[in-house]
């Protein structure tokens, strides 16, 4: 029998060993360089999972999370210039990101398929130059090159910021968790297959894409938002880049769109990759294209497209199951 | 004299994704026949036209013309073989001109030799569509766009023409003409298949028939013999 | 009427500038009309129609537009490879893998220009790059005449090659309906690799004029192939007319909005244009 929205069986225990282990590592005095690169691993898995609730389950191919990166990274920049410490912004920064997938789903998804693609391609652009132009805080010799400090973030540890980031990854787990078993999911199951047929099953089309897209911009700005905390600098170009985009592809797309797993197992990969890779930065980018053709030639799956099919994983699958 | 057999289906499977469509499908048309293939909607005809000009390929069974095996040609193969189609619901191209629209049925690189000669012979059956010659196809009325979707088949030179429900949504005065036309592409030496929902209709203009109901055939036969067959009567004929 | 003379200037080089940018945009309308891809690396495709003619002009020693005889089938011959090979193949498995394997193209193609040709800025520098032209009140540089006529040329081309050829029908046939083009023996496949190869011609010859123009770099492909997706916007996709025309809008919805709006607001001003004719038609103007 063919499961329509392919899931995660088991039970929590092993998810709830393997969340508490993580949250110990900076107690128990792991590398520095390991709690960057599990950073990172965090802040990427949030936005991949929630790239995947677009594109994998509600049919969204969303070309635009830069722009929920980059506006939810100002926003906490903007309210610590204003004073505030820094993890206030944090939740603003989504909000922002939030109200601004609101405002532009409206003229967007009219828009069909390719169209739509187009559309949220050209947002990022967009607000790459309205920062280059604009000045939100700050006098004239400020945002030079239009780029900010983030304050108050000079004396984190590593540690602080980490635990931050866990704890996007983990809400982001959660959620699909739970978004794919509630009405929502089935609905956008429904929407993924085609528009017309799940309007005229009676599903309100266009607010089950708004949720998702709302919830999606949220959850991405928080983890930018952290993001920036850790960086502590923000500026137009790298905040608005396409190689938010890039990353966040590769992650879900290698692990398998559409799968519940696929965007963990996607981002373990890729920041593997990118660790081995860190030497050589003008190869790396090019081997990701590379390895980006590739699957989508020969595994449209990902690896959890092919992995779900082999017996070894329905009977590891059933073992996990028993906890 | 037997005339040499065109066209045969052998015993095909054919499946839309996981959903079976034809079910063991026999059909044979010998040279200079027309054949009607007779059946509700839903019983499988436009698969069958589909198979047979190779949108579809049977998972089970094959298909033979000619005497030879085409059932896993690609379709632009199938048109260079001879076999044409004019599809359901007319296809013709919107935008392309009346012309433009008989040129492109020309494609094939046979018959671009004769394209000429071709162009006029579609003119002699069908004069109308030599004086919209430059309109664009869209603006043709829905039996003059019927009529250009044959002229388009036939630009192709084929030996055998299929036609997937011709006269849908005509008025019977325009299925009058389209069937006089079929007629005369006959007496030209080409060879008909077409499909149809009206049985009465069909087992006036064809010499054979196969009636099909849920991707089966049910029965087959001489137009005569079915004409008189009693199941046919009271299934279609409500005796 | 000084208003009308104040606004000739930007009025003249926005039709000019739209030339350029109908030329960038023709390859992706085709493609994009026909086998219904969005092309996402089409920009740095027309990038690499750029650095052939810098590899052509510094390393081979001939002029940039001259080198098109070379540039043009090259550039052809790996478009109709590209289709062939990887976007057909991308096709039959969905749209989605299409939209994402361009992009994979357009990152392999970004960094590789990196990695050759650095980071910075080059440019066809040739003489009569830095001439510039005078008609009446109007002052502007020499290339943006060039592109205009260069775009008029191939557009008018490319409209007759697709009105009377049979591969032109084909392409126009299969752009309409698929299924039907199927039946009269058109070999869908192969159609589709000569579009986009005829685009990816139409792309080195962007690319050159575009290099004369401006001054690139490995990352100029996205900021054009945004310029490109919103001409194909405005003009409505599937026609080369319309492109044109869609073009010379783009131009001067930037060339007006930099007049009213200072320099650095321009192209916010042109790509808020799109947005909005998007949100209003999204067919574009002249689209079907």
């Amino acid at each position: 029998m063919k499961v329509a929205i392919p899931r995660l069986r088991g039970g929590l225990t092993p998810l709830i060993a393997v969340i508490v282990v993580l949250a110990l590592f900076p107690i128990i005095g792991v590398p520095s360089v390991w709690l960057l690169y599990l950073f990172l691993f965090f802040i990427y898995l949030a936005m991949a999972n929630m790239w995947n609730l677009l594109a994998g389950y509600s049919g969204l191919i969303c070309l635009c999370p830069a722009a929920f990166v980059g506006l939810a990274g100002y926003t906490l920049t903007i309210m610590t210039w204003l004073g505030l410490p820094y993890y206030v912004g944090i939740i603003p920064g989504g909000i922002v990101a939030a109200l601004f997938a609101m405002l532009i789903s409206i003229p967007v998804f009219r828009l069909k398929g390719i169209y739509f693609a187009i559309g949220t391609l050209v947002l990022p652009e967009i607000l790459r130059l309205v920062f280059l132009l604009w000045k939100p805080v700050g006098g004239p010799l400020d945002g030079g090159g239009r780029g900010y400090t983030v304050h108050g973030v000079a004396e984190l540890s590593h540690s602080q910021v980490y635990w931050f980031a866990l704890a996007i990854a983990i809400a982001s787990i959660f959620l699909m968790r739970y978004i794919l078993r509630s009405k929502l999911g089935s609905g956008l199951a429904a929407i993924r297959d085609s528009d017309s047929t799940a309007a005229s099953c009676g599903i309100n089309v266009f607010n089950l894409k708004l949720y998702s897209f709302v919830i999606a911009a949220f959850v991405t700005g928080i983890a930018g938002a952290i993001f920036y905390i850790y960086q502590g600098f923000i500026e137009p170009t790298s905040a608005f880049s396409i190689r938010w985009l890039i990353t966040i592809i590769l992650a879900t797309v290698i692990g398998g769109e559409g799968t519940e797993e696929g965007p963990i197992v996607g981002t373990i990969i890729f920041v593997i990759l990118y660790f081995l890779l860190a030497r050589y930065v003008g190869i790396s980018l090019i081997i990701q294209g590379i390895i980006l053709v590739s699957i989508m030639l020969l595994a449209p799956q990902g690896i959890m497209g092919k992995i779900r099919k082999t017996r070894t994983y329905r009977s590891l699958l059933q073992l996990a199951t028993k906890f | 004299m037997t005339q040499e057999t065109l066209l045969k289906v052998n015993t095909i499977d054919v499946f839309h994704g996981s959903f079976q469509a034809l079910w063991d499908v026999s059909l044979s048309v010998k040279l200079g026949e027309i054949v009607a293939i007779i059946g509700a909607n839903g019983s499988g005809k436009s698969t069958l036209l589909e198979t047979i000009s190779g949108l579809v390929h049977p998972a089970k069974g094959s298909i033979e013309f000619e005497g030879k095996n085409i059932s896993a040609l690609e379709p632009f193969q199938i048109v260079n073989l001879g076999i044409s189609q004019v599809p359901e619901g007319r296809r013709i191209f919107p935008d392309l001109s009346v012309l433009d629209n008989l040129i492109i049925g020309s494609y094939n690189r046979k018959a671009r030799s004769e394209r000429a000669q071709n162009l006029q012979r579609v003119y002699q059956l069908s004069p109308v569509l030599e004086e919209r010659k430059n309109q664009l196809a869209k603006t043709l009325s829905g039996g003059e766009q019927q009529m250009l979707a044959i002229g388009r088949g036939l630009m192709s030179n084929p030996k055998l023409m299929l036609l997937d429900e011709m006269s849908l949504g005509l008025a019977p005065i325009l299925v009058n003409e389209l069937y006089r036309v079929l007629r005369e592409i006959r007496e030209r030496g080409i060879t008909i298949l077409f499909v149809e929902q009206n049985v009465r209709r069909s087992l006036t203009e064809a010499d054979r028939a196969y009636i099909m109901e849920a991707g089966r055939v049910v029965l087959s036969g001489s137009a005569a013999e079915l004409r008189e067959e009693e199941k046919v009567k009271k299934a279609y004929f409500g005796a | 009427m000084t208003l009308l003379a104040d606004l000739s200037t930007p009025i003249v080089m926005g039709i000019l500038l739209g030339g350029l940018y109908a030329l960038i945009a023709l390859g992706l309308s085709l493609v994009f009309g026909v086998v219904k891809e969005i092309n996402v690396a089409h920009g740095d495709l027309v990038i690499l129609g750029s650095y052939f003619g810098y590899v052509a002009m510094t390393i081979i020693g001939i002029d940039p537009i001259l080198s098109l005889i070379i540039g043009m089938p090259l550039l052809f011959g790996l478009g109709f490879a590209i289709q062939k090979y990887i976007l057909n193949r991308a096709f039959r498995i969905s749209m989605d893998a299409t939209l994402i394997i361009c992009f994979g193209i357009s990152i392999i193609l970004q960094n590789t220009y990196q990695l050759i040709w650095t980071p910075f800025p080059q440019g066809l520098t040739t003489p009569y790059a830095l001439e510039s032209f005078s008609a009446g009140p109007v002052r502007f540089p020499l290339t943006y005449l060039l592109n205009f006529i260069a775009a008029l040329v191939v557009m008018l081309f490319l409209r007759e090659f697709l009105r009377r050829t049979y591969l032109g029908r084909a392409i126009r046939a299969a752009a309409q309906d698929r299924k039907a083009a199927h039946l009269m023996g058109i070999n869908t496949d192969q159609v589709y690799a000569f579009t986009f190869a005829i685009a990816m011609a139409c792309a080195a010859i962007a690319g050159v004029f575009l290099g004369l123009t401006f001054p690139f770099t490995p990352t100029s492909g996205m900021p054009f192939l945004i310029i490109a997706l919103g001409v194909v916007v405005l003009g409505g996709l599937g026609s080369i007319v319309g492109t044109f025309v869609g073009g010379i809008a783009f131009g001067l919805a930037q060339t007006l909005g930099g007049h009213f709006f200072g320099v650095a607001a321009q192209m916010l001003i042109a790509y808020t244009m799109v947005l909005v004719v998007l949100a209003v038609i999204p067919r574009g103007i002249f689209g079907r």
